[in-house]
């Protein structure tokens, strides 16, 4: 239940969002796209905002641009000229984040900053003020309740929101969302108990599963043919990898516009093709599928934890409504754990 | 600077080792950077042409000898070919040191035995130097190239100085066909060569590189011979992109190549999943 929370109405949303753009703060926000899907995108307006509907992409592009230059380059003769980038640290606000995407950022700052520290990924995160609302209940593909969120997980998020029928009930979550608040304070008004209270978070999903208990057993079945089994129906087509809010691995490529100059760049990518890992002799590691799923739930539910201490999946469930040949990842961690479980498994 | 934009380098020299194998001598432009420059025997870096893209190599030289650094490659792909048309003057890119080393200073007032099939020499070598050039710490030093000709030994100059050496014993070997009228070192595969030389295994290490399968035959002829597991040595390369923990493609099970390695020890690679 939220307490000492604020209040935002329609009006005073819509009056914000255009002080934003004034102020030449960029808002992005869950928008109608052409074909009618859902996508975080700039907004100027309110006008095409659809709070309440999970984005068929999640939150990471924006922190993690599908493509990205890292530097520009120039030739001169022998020589060359390498010319730095300024950080992309253009001040933001995200309008409307999920919850399950803006749990992915804190899970994310763990790979990138630990011991090297990643520039782009870091200015656009200390750039842009991250506001949720809570995700009104799910389909049969989420699982947040099983990775340690919930619906209204407040993690990731600078200010949490609810709707509360005329409008949102707001809770501070960090002190850059405070400074948020006051900064803008004239679009928000303090709760004074007469509001509706907002609705109870939905039910959790169906999937229970135990992820300590699932990496116990990942780490323990390397061989098992489970892995060749949910390997046969994927395609490699790395759908999976593009939609999901953690899945982070890159490519780094030159990109010449012309033969003197160009940039280098770095590329979203994905464990699911075979170039991923393939040396330059030819020897590939992970030669065949089973090899790149095995990783993927491997890099999810085992290798990050074990680096990290906490599972690199925030159970948005998009793999599986993406995937076009209906791997779903609620039943292999189902069977995983079920497994698990049972005489002789891991986790026991 | 992010940590993804090189320093720049120099082609200072350039040294065909073999008709596809070439070793580039780099200086860094930057005086406070070539003077600040050191790193680890066994450490690794990305390098780059500019336009082209990078490419993960070790450290070819040895940290002993400062101010510049050495890497040897293979042509095969799209970065090494434009390495191989670098002319000496011609500027490049190079961003590291990365990874973990060979663990030299456990190593003092041990014997070591170098093993090395192909351009696996050129992470021994930067190994080899460091040893040799601070000799007396260490004592039997013993080395075991093979190649799978005579054309195809790298490091020529080098090997011939080492075998001129009273305080080296090499042993130079090619692959059965591959040797010509006038070869006199071995003929035969690494492993076996490795079982006539028998190195002792009491107070020694062993620092193996080369094809997998050269790796394969060669750790049971060491273990036969008495080296435990956690004093052999060996360095994996996988492909990397980025080479600071963040790309994701580099892991064998749990562990990172960039980051946990890129050497290892033979029991450290037992417990890892047949992944690499």
């Amino acid at each position: 239940m939220m307490t000492n929370s604020t209040l935002i109405t329609q009006e005073g949303l819509s009056a914000l969002v255009e002080d934003l753009r004034q102020a030449r703060i960029q808002v992005i926000g869950p928008a109608r796209v052409s074909d009618g899907a859902v996508e975080y995108r700039r907004m100027t307006d309110l006008s095409g905002w659809t709070p309440g509907v999970q984005p068929r992409r999640s939150l990471k592009e924006w922190f993690l641009p599908v493509t990205e230059p890292l530097f520009r380059y120039r030739k001169e003769g022998p020589r060359v000229l390498v010319e730095e980038l300024a950080p992309p640290d253009a001040p933001r606000v995200v309008l409307g984040a999920y919850p399950c995407d803006a749990a992915a950022l804190p899970i994310l700052d763990a790979v990138m900053g630990w011991d090297y520290r990643d520039e782009p990924w870091f200015a656009r995160r200390e750039a842009t003020v991250v506001i949720s609302q809570a995700c009104p209940g799910g389909d049969r593909s989420c699982f947040c309740t099983a990775v340690g969120l919930t619906p209204d997980s407040a993690a990731g998020s600078d200010l949490l929101w609810k709707p509360n029928g005329s409008g949102w009930q707001v809770r501070v979550e960090t002190a850059k969302g405070e400074a948020f608040l006051q900064q803008w304070s004239r679009h928000f008004q303090p709760a004074n108990g007469n509001h509706v209270q907002p609705a109870e978070p939905p039910p959790p999903q169906p999937l229970r599963a135990d992820p300590e208990r699932i990496r116990a057993w990942i780490e323990t079945h390397f061989e098992d043919p489970f892995w060749q089994e949910i390997s046969l129906r994927c395609h490699g087509c790395g759908g999976c990898a593009a939609v999901c809010p953690t899945c982070h691995c890159f490519d780094i490529v030159d990109e010449p516009e012309n033969p003197v100059q160009g940039a280098r760049r770095r590329n979203w990518d994905t464990c699911q093709t075979a170039l991923f890992t393939r040396h330059a002799s030819g020897h590939n590691p992970r030669e065949d599928q089973c090899g790149r799923c095995r990783q993927r739930v491997n890099h999810k539910f085992a290798i990050y934890p074990a680096r990290f201490g906490r599972v690199l999946c925030t159970g948005c469930g998009r793999c599986a409504r993406t995937c076009p040949s209906g791997q779903d990842i609620t039943e292999i961690l189902s069977r995983i754990d079920q497994w698990a479980a049972g005489p002789g498994g891991a986790g026991t | 600077m992010n940590v993804y934009q090189p320093w720049r380098v120099r082609v200072e020299e350039r040294i065909d080792e073999t008709p596809d194998t070439r070793t580039l001598r780099l200086r860094f432009l930057d005086e406070e950077v070539a003077r600040n420059f050191r790193f680890r025997a066994g450490q690794f870096g990305e390098y780059s042409v500019f336009g082209e893209g990078e490419c993960t190599f070790c450290i070819a030289s040895s940290p002993t000898r400062q101010g510049y650094i050495e890497c040897s490659f293979k042509t095969v792909g799209k970065v090494t070919t434009a390495m191989k048309d670098l002319e000496v003057g011609d500027e490049m890119g190079f961003r590291g040191p990365y990874g973990n080393h060979f663990p030299l200073d456990r190593m003092e007032g041990g014997n070591i035995v170098f093993i090395a099939g192909g351009i696996g020499l050129a992470p021994v070598r930067c190994v080899i130097w460091n040893v040799l050039d601070e000799r007396p710490k260490y004592r039997d030093v013993t080395i075991i190239h093979g190649a799978r000709s005579v054309a195809d030994l790298v490091y020529k100059r080098e090997l011939k100085e080492w075998g001129e050496r009273p305080d080296v014993r090499l042993w130079t070997t090619v692959d059965p066909g591959g040797e010509t009228p006038d070869w006199k070192g071995e003929v035969g595969f690494v492993p076996a060569i490795v079982q006539k030389a028998a190195p002792k295994a009491d107070n020694s290490w062993a620092i193996v590189c080369g094809p997998p399968i050269m790796i394969q035959y060669t750790l049971p002829v060491l273990e036969k011979l008495g080296f435990p597991p956690d004093r052999i040595y060996t360095t994996l390369e996988n492909r990397m992109k980025c080479g600071i923990g963040k790309c994701g493609r580099c892991n064998i099970g749990p562990v990172y190549v960039c980051k946990d390695g890129p050497v290892f020890t033979a029991a450290e690679l037992a417990r890892l999943p047949k992944e690499f």
